[in-house]
Parts: C-alpha cells; sequence; structure tokens
C-alpha cells in the first residue's frame, strides 16, 4: 500500500480542470491530516470527521462488494484510493454518475438513479482521501470524539426540520 | 398425476417401478464411472470417482492435454459435465455462456449459447458474477441464469428449448447455483440474502419448464410446505404452526432472506432432496431480535429435507438459530451411510460455514455429530446434543455486544471456514476431504433500512488470518483436510498460503484432487495429504475438479479464474494481525499471485 506518501499537492492538470478550487491535505501536526477542496476530511488519531465515517458507510453498502475491502480493489475492479489520488474529483464523481464499462465484464454500475450514492459522492470522495492522503487505516474508523456531539445535534436538527414537514 | 407417483414411491420404496422419467436417465448416467454426469458427481454430492487409471503410483505422469479459454474474466465456479457423447459440457460467470466442446478434438466448439441478459443484474451479485454450472437429463442442459432465468438448452444442438423467470433481479434476487435433475423437475433455489430477499427452492417440469411447487424458507407453514404435526424437528413432529412467522419481529420475514444457494443433494431410496439455506435478512442481529432477545428466525440457516415430487418438508434442522455472523447454512449435504455406535445410520454430513463438522440422520434430521474442524472456531464452544444448539460465547456473540459495537476476532469470518466449495467423500476410507478457510473477523452491526434492491445489510466487517496454532498456520489462510464425520476429527491437514475455495475430488485411484487461489491443481495421497502432483493453471481456481473416462482414457478437468468471494476479500491481502509487531508481509495478498480469465484445462496421461 502506498500511504506512505503523507502529503501530497493534487497534480495541476486537475487543479485546472476544477478551476479555483485548490485542494491539498496536510499534516497540521503529527497526528492530525486534514485536505480541503471536495473530499475534505480529517483524520486525529485514526479517527475522522463525520462526513468521512458516512464516506466509509456508504463505500460498505454500495461499493466494497466491487471494489473490496477498505478501497483496496478486488479481483476485477480497481484500488480507488490510488484511482482518487491519480484521476481527481470531477472523474470520480464523473464516472460513479455515468458508469463505465472498458472491458466486457469489468462493469462498473452507472448509480446515477440512486439517490443515496449520489448524495454522498463527497463523502466517499472524504474517506477515500483519507485512506490515502489522510493515511487512515483499514476496517471501520471511529468519529473524532468531539465532532461526535456536533453530528448528533446536526442529525437531531435535521430530524426535527423533518417532522415539520 | 406425476405428483401421484411420486407420492406412491416414497410410500412403498417401490423405486425402479416408478422414475421413468429424468431421474433415471441421471440416476443411471451417475452410476457409470465414466461419466460425470452431475456437478457433484452423484446425487448424494460425494464428489468420488471409481476410476483409477490415473492413481497414487503414475499420477505424476499427468499433463494437460488441452486448455480452452472462455473469455470471460470473473470468478469461474462449478466444473465441465461429462455424460459419453465425447463432449465436454462448460458454462460461465455472468454473461453465462454455455459451452460444448469435443473433448477429442482439443476442445473445438462444437456449439455454444450465449443468453441476452439485464447487465443490471451485476450490481446486485455479492459476491461476484460466479455460477455452479449446469445440470443435464436426457439430453437436456438446464442452466440458471444470474438474472433469474432458468433455461433448458438442447444438448445435441444447443438450442433454447424453454425459459422461465424463477425471480427479480430489479428487487435484489439473483441466481448463482447449480439446478439438479429429480424425476420430472428441475429444481432450483435463489441468491440475494444481502438484499433482503425471501428464499426459496422451486421445482419446474423438465418438458415444459413450468412451475410445480416453490417451498419458501421463511414465512406461514402453507408457503414453506411444512405442517407442524408431521414435519420433524430433531427427531419429532414441531408442533407449533407457523415458526416461520413467529420467530421474527413483525415483518421481518418477508425480508428474511434464508436464500438457498448452494448444493441440493437427493437419496433415491427416501426419495428426499436436502439443502441448507443462506442467513437472515440484515446482518444486524438486533433488527431480528423480539422485545431485546434473540430470536429464531426461522427457517434460516436451516437444513430442508423435502419431497421432490411436491416440495412437502420432511425435517427440518436449523443449525444456527438467530444469526449474528453472516454463517449462511448452505454447504453441501453429503449423503453417506455409515456406522454409528455400533449401528448402520443413514449419515448427512456437512463441513459447515461455522467451523463445525456435523453429521445428521438424514431420515429424521436427529444431530448425531458436532465437532469444530477449524480449531480457531469460536463463536460457539459447542453444540448442546440434546436441543440441538449452539453453545454460543458471550465475548463473540455480535447481538450481546451490542449495534456500533466492534466484536473482534470472531472465528471464522463470515466467508466461513468453508464456503460454497463443494466437499468430496470416500466410501473407501470413510473420510471427507474439503478445502477450508482459516479467516477470521471484526464484526460491527449498525442500524440499516431495508430498501428494494439496495443492499439490506447492516454491519461491517473486516478479516485476518486465523491465529497461528501452535506454531503451525504460519502466513496461511487455508487447509485441505481429511475429516471424520462419525469420529468428528481431522486425519490429516495440508496448509496452504490462500483460503481453498475449489471443490475437492476423491478417487478410487488413492487420491484426493482440489486447486488453490494461486491456479495450482494438486493431487495428494488420499491416505496422508501427500502431495504427488501439481499443475499451474493460468488463474486462481475456484472451480471443482472432476474427472471422466472416455474411450478407456481417464480425464481430469477443471475450470480456472479466479473471483467470487475469495477474489474480492482477499484481493489485496487480509490485515495482519502481527504486523503491530513486526511481523509485516507475513500474509500475501492474492493480487500478487494471480489475475483474471477463465481456461478450462483437462489433463490426462501420456499414452
Ligand atoms: C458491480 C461492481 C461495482 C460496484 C458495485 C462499484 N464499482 Fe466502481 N468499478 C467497477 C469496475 C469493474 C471498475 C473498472 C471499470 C473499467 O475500468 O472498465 C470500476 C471503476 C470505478 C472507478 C473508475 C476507476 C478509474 O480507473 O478511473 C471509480 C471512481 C469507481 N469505480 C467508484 C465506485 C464507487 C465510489 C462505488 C460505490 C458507490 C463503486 N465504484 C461501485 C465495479 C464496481
Amino acid at each position: 500500500m502506498t500511504v506512505c506518501v503523507r502529503f501530497r499537492a493534487i497534480p495541476v492538470f486537475a487543479l485546472a480542470l476544477l478551476g479555483f478550487v485548490t485542494t491539498h491535505a496536510a499534516a497540521d501536526d503529527e497526528n492530525r491530516m486534514t485536505g480541503e477542496g471536495p473530499g475534505a476530511f480529517i483524520v486525529e488519531d485514526g479517527k475522522v470527521d463525520p462526513n468521512t465515517y458516512e464516506g466509509y458507510l456508504v463505500y460498505t453498502r454500495a461499493c466494497m462488494a466491487c471494489h473490496g475491502p477498505d478501497g483496496m480493489g478486488s479481483s476485477f475492479a480497481p484500488n480507488l484510493i490510488r484511482v482518487v489520488e491519480r484521476r481527481g474529483w470531477e472523474n470520480f464523481a464523473g464516472t460513479i454518475a455515468a458508469g463505465r464499462e472498458v472491458q466486457p465484464g469489468q462493469v462498473m454500475p452507472s448509480f446515477a438513479d440512486d439517490p443515496y450514492v449520489m448524495g454522498n459522492i463527497p463523502n466517499l470522495y472524504s474517506y477515500m482521501r483519507a485512506r490515502g492522503e489522510g493515511g487512515l487505516g483499514r476496517g471501520r474508523p471511529r468519529i473524532i470524539e468531539s465532532m461526535q456531539e456536533q453530528d448528533e445535534e446536526k442529525d437531531e436538527a435535521a430530524e426535527e426540520a423533518s417532522a415539520e414537514d | 398425476m406425476l405428483r401421484v407417483t411420486g407420492f406412491a414411491v416414497a410410500a412403498t420404496g417401490l423405486l425402479a417401478a416408478s422414475v421413468a422419467h429424468a431421474n433415471q436417465n441421471q440416476l443411471e448416467l451417475q452410476q457409470n464411472p465414466e461419466y460425470w454426469a452431475t456437478q457433484l458427481g452423484n446425487y448424494q454430492g460425494n464428489r468420488f470417482s471409481e476410476l483409477d487409471q490415473i492413481n497414487r503410483d503414475n499420477v505424476n505422469e499427468l499433463r494437460s492435454v488441452w486448455q480452452f479459454s472462455t473469455g470471460v474474466l470473473r470468478g469461474h465456479e462449478g466444473g465441465p459435465l461429462y455424460v459419453g457423447d465425447g463432449r465436454l459440457y462448460i458454462h460461465t460467470p455472468f454473461p453465462n455462456k454455455v459451452f460444448a466442446l469435443d473433448l477429442e478434438d482439443e476442445g473445438r466448439v462444437v456449439w455454444s449459447y450465449e443468453p441476452d441478459q439485464d447487465s443490471r443484474v451485476i450490481p446486485v451479485m455479492c459476491c461476484d458474477t460466479v455460477n455452479r454450472g449446469l445440470a443435464y437429463a436426457d439430453g437436456r442442459l438446464f442452466l440458471g441464469q444470474a438474472d433469474n432465468t432458468l433455461i433448458a438448452l438442447d444438448a445435441e444442438s444447443g438450442d433454447l428449448l424453454w425459459d422461465v423467470s424463477n425471480g427479480d433481479h430489479t428487487v435484489g434476487e439473483t441466481n448463482t447455483m447449480s439446478p439438479l435433475v429429480v424425476h420430472d423437475k428441475v429444481i432450483v433455489g435463489i441468491s440475494g440474502g444481502e438484499y433482503g430477499i425471501r428464499g426459496h427452492m422451486t421445482a419446474y417440469d423438465v418438458e415444459s419448464g413450468e412451475m410445480v411447487w416453490r417451498g419458501y424458507s421463511t414465512g406461514p407453514d402453507d408457503e414453506v410446505l411444512i405442517d407442524p404435526d408431521t414435519t420433524l424437528m430433531l427427531g419429532e413432529p414441531i408442533g407449533e404452526a407457523d415458526l416461520g412467522v413467529s420467530t421474527w419481529p413483525e415483518g421481518e420475514w418477508e425480508r428474511g432472506g434464508g436464500a438457498p444457494w448452494g448444493w441440493v443433494t437427493y437419496d433415491p431410496d427416501l426419495d428426499l432432496i436436502y439443502y441448507g439455506t443462506g442467513n437472515p435478512g440484515t446482518w444486524n442481529p438486533d433488527q431480528r431480535a423480539i422485545d431485546g432477545e434473540p430470536a429464531d428466525n426461522k427457517w434460516a440457516i436451516t437444513v430442508f429435507a423435502r419431497d421432490p415430487n411436491n416440495g412437502e418438508v420432511k425435517w427440518v434442522y436449523q443449525k444456527v438459530p438467530f444469526d449474528e455472523w453472516d454463517y449462511d447454512g448452505v454447504n453441501e449435504n453429503q449423503l453417506i451411510d455409515i456406522e454409528f455406535e455400533g449401528e448402520e445410520r443413514k449419515g448427512l454430513a456437512i463441513i459447515d460455514r461455522t467451523g463445525f463438522g456435523m453429521l445428521l440422520d438424514r431420515e429424521t434430521g436427529e444431530l448425531l455429530v458436532a465437532e469444530k474442524f477449524a480449531p480457531e472456531t469460536n463463536w460457539a464452544d459447542s453444540y448442546d446434543m440434546e436441543t440441538g444448539r449452539p453453545n454460543v460465547s458471550d465475548e463473540y456473540s455480535t447481538f450481546r455486544q451490542g449495534v456500533n459495537v466492534n466484536t473482534t476476532d470472531i472465528c471464522p469470518t463470515a466467508m466461513g471456514a468453508k464456503n460454497m466449495q463443494p466437499s468430496a467423500y470416500s466410501p473407501r476410507t470413510g473420510l471427507i476431504y474439503a478445502g477450508i478457510n482459516r479467516i477470521c473477523m471484526n464484526y460491527e452491526p449498525y442500524e440499516t433500512e431495508y430498501v428494494a434492491g439496495q443492499p439490506y445489510v447492516g454491519a461491517t466487517l473486516t478479516m485476518m488470518p486465523a491465529p497461528t496454532q501452535n506454531g503451525e498456520m504460519e502466513g496461511r489462510m487455508g487447509s485441505f483436510i481429511a475429516w471424520d464425520p462419525v469420529a468428528g476429527e481431522t486425519v490429516w491437514e495440508v496448509d496452504e498460503r490462500f483460503a481453498v475455495w475449489s471443490g475437492a475430488l476423491a478417487t478410487a485411484g488413492d487420491l484426493a484432487f482440489y486447486g488453490t487461489l494461486e491456479g495450482h491443481v494438486k493431487a495428494v495421497d488420499i491416505e496422508n495429504g501427500e502431495e504427488l502432483w501439481r499443475f499451474k493453471t493460468p488463474s486462481g481456481i475456484i472451480g471443482n475438479v472432476n474427472t471422466f473416462m472416455h474411450e478407456g482414457k481417464q480425464y481430469v478437468g477443471v475450470l480456472s479464474g479466479v473471483g467470487g468471494w475469495a477474489g474480492i476479500g482477499l484481493a489485496a491481502g487480509l490485515e495482519d494481525p502481527e504486523e503491530g509487531l513486526g511481523a509485516v508481509g507475513v500474509f500475501s495478498a492474492l493480487g500478487d499471485y494471480t489475475k483474471l480469465g477463465g481456461v478450462l484445462t483437462v489433463f490426462a496421461l501420456p499414452d
């Protein structure tokens, strides 16, 4: 696994594609890695922000059966950590929406009709970046404690909001 | 009318007089040791061949006589059929091509058939687009396509005779299993336990494809085809009605899984078919509990004995009530006649997903033996032989540990200590030969919601190699074992780098064969497991090794082509439990050894 590169700027051509958005990961201190731009993430002592955590769950539900555990690839589908490092946000989001079939039998399905996946593409991207740039290990991550409460409050607020509808 | 005939058979035992249908043809073919007419070699599921031209003394001269690329990339399960007409019949994963190959003419394609299927079925197949192969009887081949279409082909020409839909892939139902022909019926189950489907076994008329009966795995008795007054459980009538409903929280049985996607075996004397059902719906046990207490979730993970004529259930045995680990109970039920405590018994042996080797009485469903064949097994200490229930260890109970709690170091993994790879049984040695997995897991359930056609899983899991056993198993994730089903103990064991995911073969040539995930076909001495021969096929083997004789020459044939759950879970390597301790790299990634590609290899001795 190539997680040894802890700090990496996204290639120039991707920057050009993304226009004004700058995206990079930074080692804030020894135990904390953050990434900005599409797929922002925080990895702190092996724990993550709620969006990255959500990305992990969506990954296990919708992608793992083909792309293997922890984004690392299977016998027939590629390692997505590397794909994200190489190809960037637009390609990632575009492939999920459109699907792809370069070789017969290697079908990447389109998720355009799946609102759960479509709504979570940024979180999936966060998870993949956290695994790559962020050095996040394998398995189900924990949420950073201080962010856990925020997350629950957000959920409650959302529930109340929807209850009022 | 046919139904009535079948009934009379069961009642009177006058087998020979009655079954002048497909069964007779299939039975005759499988009794001829030169043929390999059904995926498991015979109805009893023994994968044993009387042929001994290839034997312990000359197997080192075995060489490939030809190879055939199927042109399909993903996991190739199942194996070639040979019914004496000089051809091999093979199939592929999705798109489920079928080929008739000329055995004498180096595999020249006599005909091929490719169904036209909706490719949207691919993403709803949980564990690769595998298919476990063709069935044959009376000049017809039967195939269960991924999209649930069951077809009959004319074996001579490859022409489609009929097709019928057995399920709906848009709600997550798919097919991976090989059908079985019994009497005038072709019997097939369904996959989709990870999509909240409701499992069933269904019989279709071989001539017309018309549905004859369907028995569900969950729900009311009249749909499961249980009669609580006569259907036995542990040798006694069940007594209580509709356990397939009352052992679930409100309505959960409707998405209760219990998909029977493994092998079906058949006892022609008792006129009963046997198969096991898969996991109960969501992997989050909390959502299957009643009032916060474990509920049996019947009849998931259950061995069914059914009358093939009308589907009626003769007996049931639930191997794992209230599953908490995804221990699908689909593994093959080997029908073996044994001596148990001084008595001749009609036995049924299982090398189960759970790590336990079981022996049952196949007339009554009573449990006789349950012992660990994978020594690391820890989710249960043992089975209570009175109640037939496992003594579950709280420490590894994902329900007791709770939702959103990561229960660690559970053995075996959800893949099972053995998955679908069918075992072999030699009546000469009285032993079962099986490829097994030595992998453990962490399992964390979470709340999930059912949406038709979406995964209904509700647990995340990570896998790691089983702990080493007294220094053994270092860097190993699988074994090939010889198991004594009566004594409940391993007689010998060969350890392998990866899980052994191929079907085994035992022969009268004192050999056992199996394939490895790296792509080796191996022949070992049936007495002690000593390796006598190996050949490296182009890709990992998850298919089964079959053997047959044509014009006086014995052949061995195997499909290679890595994939299945093994190809998904092991490609990038497992988490190494010792990694923090400086033992990096002991456990290998399958992707470093093998890549995709379906190939049939046929072997024989030099002339
Ligand atoms: C049914 C199996 C399957 C599922 C489910 C699946 N993928 Fe894929 N995916 C593939 C295959 C196979 C490829 C390679 C396709 C090719 O190159 O032809 C692929 C390719 C991709 C690529 C492009 C890789 C590249 O080289 O640029 C991305 C990005 C991707 N998948 C993301 C996802 C995400 C995110 C999910 C979950 C929401 C997902 N996939 C679910 C099978 C799958």
